[in-house]
C-alpha cells in the first residue's frame, strides 16, 4: 500500500513535468539543436570544396582573431548602433512627447508614423537607394531646389555620404518603433504625481528627470535593447544601398557573414563568427538585463 | 546439303533474328533522327509526362525557356520544364546551396565558364562525356566557336558544361558622329590623326574628349560606360590584359595586379569619367544602355544585346517595353574596344546538376537547347540575351537578314570571339574577384589607384595562401595556357 502510494505521489508530482515535456523537446530542437550544430561545425574544416567534418580544433577561432576585416567589420556595426540608436531614442521621444496631448487629427498622423515600421527592411533599402539615386531621386532634386545649383550627390560611393544615407535610412524606419513604445510608455505615467510635482514647483525637466524618465525606464530599456539588438545585426538597408561598399568602408558584422557563409561557403569559419556573434550578444543582453533589473 | 533445323535452334534463330530487328529499329529511330536535336527529342520521347528543372538567369534571359524553348520542348517530347529564376549573382550561392542539401531539386543549370573549376571541384556538375557520345553529340560541338568551344567547356579535359552564350564585350559607336565633316576636321588639326573608332584607350581618352567638348551642348557625350562595380571588374579585366598585364607571378604565385600597368589602368579610368554623363560612376547595365539608346554618347562598351536594341531589331516585342526605343538605329557602327582584345565577360554554359535525379533526360534537354538549329533560333529570339556563340550562327542567312547591319554586327562578334580574354578562372575565383569589385568602388570613391591596387593583390595573395600555392599555381598554369588567357 505504501509503495503504491509513493508512486501516486510521484506520479502525481511529475505529472505537469510530463505535460510540459513535449513542449521543451520542441524548444530543445528548434534552439539548441542549431547551436550545437554551429558549434561542432566551427570546429570542422568545411568549405566550398572540402567536406571535411574532421575536427580541427581552434584553427577557426585563431583565425578569427588574424582577420581584419571581421574586427573592421564589428567596428562598422558598433558604429552604426552607437550613432543611429541614441537618434532613434531620442527621436522617438520627442515625437511620443509631441503627441502625447490630444490635437486634431492625431490618430491619423500617428498611423502615418508607424508605417515604416511594417515595410520590410529590404524594401525600405531599395525605396531609399531609389530617394538617393544621383539622377533621379527626389532627395538630390530637393537639394538642388535649396542650393539653387544641381547637386548630383553619389550618396551611395562618397566615402563621407554613406554613413549618413544609410543612417537615413534606418533612422526614418526605427524610429517610429521606438515612438510607439514610448507613446504608450508615456501614456500609463501617473498624473498625479506629475501635477504634484508642478504644484511642489518643479520645472519641466526636473519632472522629466525624476518623475517621467524613471516611469517609462523600463519599457524605454527594453527598446533600446530590442533596437540595440536589431542594429547590431544590421543586414538589408546596408545591403540594398552599398552592399558594404565602397571598398568595405560599410561592411557589417552580418554582411560579412553572409559573403563568407552564402558566397564563398567557408562554412565552418562562418560558424565559428557566428558563435562569436552569439557569444557577443548574449553577453550584452545578460548586462542590458541586469542592469535594469529585468532579469530577475 | 543442309540439315532441317532443329526445333530450339530455330527458336533461337527467330530471337536472333528478333533481337536485330529491334536493334535496327531502335538505332534507325535514333539514326533517322539526322541532328543532334532530333536525337535528344527522340531520346526523350520516354521520358513524356516528367518534368525537368533547369536554374535560369532571373529577367529577360528566362523568358528564352519559359516562352519559346520550354513549350517548344514539351510539345515535341511531353517532357515539361520547370524555370527556376535566380539572379546572375546569386546563381553560385542557390547551386551551391542546393548541391550541399542535396535534394536533386535542379536538374539542369546554366553556369558561368569561370565558376566551373570551383563547381566542378565541390561535385556540384555532372561529366557529359558519357551522355555526348551516347547522344552523338560530338561532332557538332566541335561546331562551337573555338575561343568558346575550347576554353568554356572542360575542366580538367572532361565536359561539364555545353557553351552556350557567345558573351564578348563590343566597342559601340555613332557612325553618325564619327562621319561628320566639322568634327572630322576639326579633330585632325587638333590630334594629327583622323577622327575613327579608337584603337587605343589613349585615342579613346582624346577622342571622348573631344567630342563631350563638342557635343554637350546638344546632350551629347564623348562616352559612357556602365561603371558599377560588377561590370566594370570585366573591363579592369580586360584594359590590365591589354596593357600588358599579368594577374601573377606564374613562378611564385606572387599577384602582380598592382603593377605599374595596374596604376595606369585604374588612373585611367577615373580620369575618362571626366568627359562621361554626370554619376556614370554609377551606371549599370540599363543605364548605360538608355543613355547609349537615347544618343547621350557616342561609344559605348558592352555585351551583344545592346548592338541588336541599338538597331531597332524587333522594337516591338512586348518583353522589351522596358527597353528604351532607340533614336540611333541604322547609325551605330561595331568595332572591337581599344586595345583589340575584348573580354569574354561571364557567358554562359549549361550543365547537369549532380544531384539532379533525372540526369538523362536533363542532359537531352541541354543537348537540344544547344544543338545548331536550336540555338540559333535561340539567339536569334530578341528577349533571350543569349548571344552568337556557333561557327555558323555568324554566318546564318536567317540571322543576317535581321536587320540592314547585322552583317558588320556579326563580323564584329565573329572577330571579338577570336581575340577575346578569358575571365579569370581559379579555385575559389570570386573571392578574387570580389577583392576586383571592392577596388573598383574604392575607386570611384577617390581612393588611391596604387593603395587599391596594393591592398587587391594582399587580398588575392591571402587566398592563395589559404588555397595553397602549389594548388593555385597549377589551375592558373592551366588557365594561362588557354588562348584567350592573355593576348598573343
Amino acid at each position: 500500500m505504501a509503495s503504491r502510494g509513493g508512486t501516486a505521489r510521484f506520479a502525481d508530482r511529475n505529472f505537469p513535468l510530463l505535460l510540459v515535456a513535449p513542449a521543451i523537446l520542441i524548444l530543445l530542437l528548434v534552439g539548441v539543436f542549431p547551436l550545437a550544430y554551429l558549434v561542432v561545425a566551427s570546429f570542422q574544416g568545411i568549405t566550398m570544396t572540402d567536406n571535411d567534418k574532421s575536427f580541427q580544433g581552434l584553427v577557426n577561432y585563431i583565425q578569427l582573431f588574424h582577420d581584419p576585416r571581421l574586427w573592421t567589420s564589428l567596428l562598422h556595426t558598433v558604429l552604426f548602433t552607437a550613432i543611429a540608436l541614441p537618434l532613434e531614442l531620442l527621436l522617438g521621444l520627442a515625437l511620443a512627447q509631441l503627441f502625447l496631448d490630444k490635437m486634431p487629427g492625431r490618430s491619423v498622423f500617428v498611423g502615418l508614423l508607424v508605417l515604416p515600421v511594417v515595410v520590410s527592411p529590404i524594401v525600405a533599402g531599395a525605396t531609399w537607394s531609389l530617394l538617393l539615386d544621383n539622377r533621379f531621386g527626389p532627395v538630390n532634386q530637393i537639394l538642388g531646389w535649396v542650393f539653387g545649383r544641381e547637386m548630383p550627390l553619389l550618396w551611395t560611393i562618397n566615402p563621407e555620404l554613406v554613413y549618413p544615407a544609410i543612417i537615413l535610412a534606418e533612422v526614418w524606419q526605427w524610429t517610429p518603433f521606438m515612438f510607439i513604445l514610448l507613446l504608450a510608455a508615456l501614456a500609463s505615467v501617473d498624473r498625479s504625481q506629475m501635477e504634484a510635482a508642478a504644484i511642489d514647483g518643479a520645472g519641466y525637466w526636473r519632472t522629466f528627470f525624476r518623475i517621467v524618465l524613471p516611469a517609462i525606464w523600463p519599457v524605454m530599456a527594453v527598446a533600446v535593447l530590442i533596437r540595440g539588438l536589431d542594429l547590431f545585426r544590421i543586414f538589408d538597408v546596408v545591403w540594398a544601398l552599398t552592399q558594404g561598399g565602397p571598398g568595405m568602408r560599410t561592411e557589417t558584422i552580418s554582411i560579412f557573414t553572409y559573403i563568407k557563409g552564402f558566397q564563398q561557403f567557408e562554412i565552418s569559419y562562418t560558424a565559428a563568427v557566428a558563435f562569436l556573434v552569439i557569444l557577443l550578444l548574449s553577453g550584452l543582453v545578460m548586462a542590458a538585463l541586469r542592469r535594469v533589473e529585468l532579469s530577475r | 546439303m543442309s540439315r532441317p533445323a532443329l526445333p530450339w535452334s530455330r527458336a533461337l534463330r527467330t530471337l536472333t533474328l528478333a533481337g536485330m530487328a529491334s536493334a535496327v529499329l531502335a538505332w534507325s529511330a535514333l539514326a533517322g533522327a539526322e541532328t543532334a536535336g532530333d536525337r535528344a527529342v527522340e531520346a526523350a520521347k520516354k521520358y513524356a509526362g516528367k518534368t525537368i528543372t533547369i536554374v535560369w538567369e532571373a529577367g529577360l534571359q528566362s523568358l528564352d525557356p519559359q516562352k519559346f524553348s520550354g513549350p517548344l520542348w514539351e510539345k515535341l517530347t511531353g517532357v515539361k520544364v520547370k524555370v527556376i529564376e535566380v539572379p546572375t549573382a546569386e546563381m553560385f550561392t542557390k547551386i551551391m546551396q542546393e548541391y550541399r542539401a542535396g535534394t536533386g531539386a535542379y536538374d539542369a543549370l546554366n553556369v558561368i565558364p569561370a565558376w566551373m573549376p570551383d563547381l566542378v571541384q565541390a561535385g556540384a556538375l555532372e561529366q557529359l562525356d558519357t551522355y555526348v557520345d551516347k547522344f552523338g553529340f560530338r561532332d557538332e560541338l566541335q561546331k562551337i566557336a573555338p575561343t568558346y568551344r575550347d576554353n568554356q567547356m572542360k575542366v580538367n579535359g572532361k565536359i561539364y558544361g555545353f557553351p552556350d552564350d557567345g558573351d564578348v564585350f563590343v566597342m559601340y559607336y555613332r557612325k553618325d558622329i564619327f562621319a561628320n565633316a566639322g568634327l572630322k576636321k576639326d579633330f585632325k588639326a587638333k590630334f594629327n590623326y583622323e577622327l575613327a573608332p579608337p584603337t587605343t584607350w589613349k585615342q579613346f581618352d582624346e577622342i571622348g574628349n573631344f567630342l563631350t567638348e563638342k557635343l554637350k551642348k546638344e546632350g551629347v557625350y564623348g562616352a559612357a560606360f556602365f561603371r558599377e562595380a560588377p561590370y566594370a571588374m570585366f573591363m579592369f579585366e580586360e584594359r590590365f590584359r591589354n596593357e600588358g598585364g599579368r594577374f601573377f607571378d606564374a613562378n611564385t604565385m606572387k599577384a602582380t595586379v598592382n603593377s605599374p600597368i595596374g596604376v595606369k589602368v585604374l588612373t585611367e579610368m577615373r580620369n575618362e569619367n571626366r568627359f562621361m554623363p554626370k554619376g556614370v560612376e554609377k551606371f549599370g547595365f540599363v543605364d548605360n544602355l538608355a543613355t547609349f539608346l537615347k544618343g547621350e554618347s557616342a561609344m559605348t562598351i558592352s555585351w551583344p544585346p545592346y548592338g541588336r536594341w541599338a538597331a531597332g531589331y524587333l522594337a516591338d516585342e512586348k518583353a522589351l517595353d522596358w527597353v528604351p526605343k532607340s533614336k540611333i538605329a541604322g547609325k551605330v557602327g561595331y568595332a572591337l574596344p581599344p586595345g583589340g582584345h575584348p573580354e569574354l565577360a561571364a557567358g554562359f554554359a549549361l550543365s547537369v546538376a549532380s544531384t539532379s535525379k533525372q540526369k538523362e533526360v536533363a542532359y537531352l534537354f541541354i543537348q537540344w537547347l544547344n544543338s545548331e538549329e536550336i540555338s540559333l533560333q535561340r539567339t536569334e529570339l530578341p528577349y533571350s540575351l543569349r548571344d552568337p556563340f556557333r561557327t555558323s550562327h555568324y554566318s546564318a542567312p536567317s540571322y543576317l537578314a535581321l536587320w540592314p547591319d547585322a552583317k558588320h554586327y556579326l563580323a564584329t562578334l565573329k572577330q571579338a570571339s577570336e581575340t577575346g580574354l578569358l575571365d579569370l578562372s581559379l579555385i575559389q575565383t570570386d573571392k578574387y574577384e570580389e577583392a576586383i569589385r571592392q577596388g573598383i568602388q574604392r575607386l570611384w570613391a577617390g581612393d588611391d589607384p596604387k593603395a587599391i591596387l596594393d591592398e587587391m593583390a594582399s587580398q588575392w595573395d591571402a587566398v592563395t595562401q589559404k588555397v595553397g600555392v602549389d594548388r593555385q599555381k597549377a589551375v592558373y598554369a592551366g588557365w594561362a595556357a588557354k588562348s584567350g588567357a592573355y593576348p598573343k
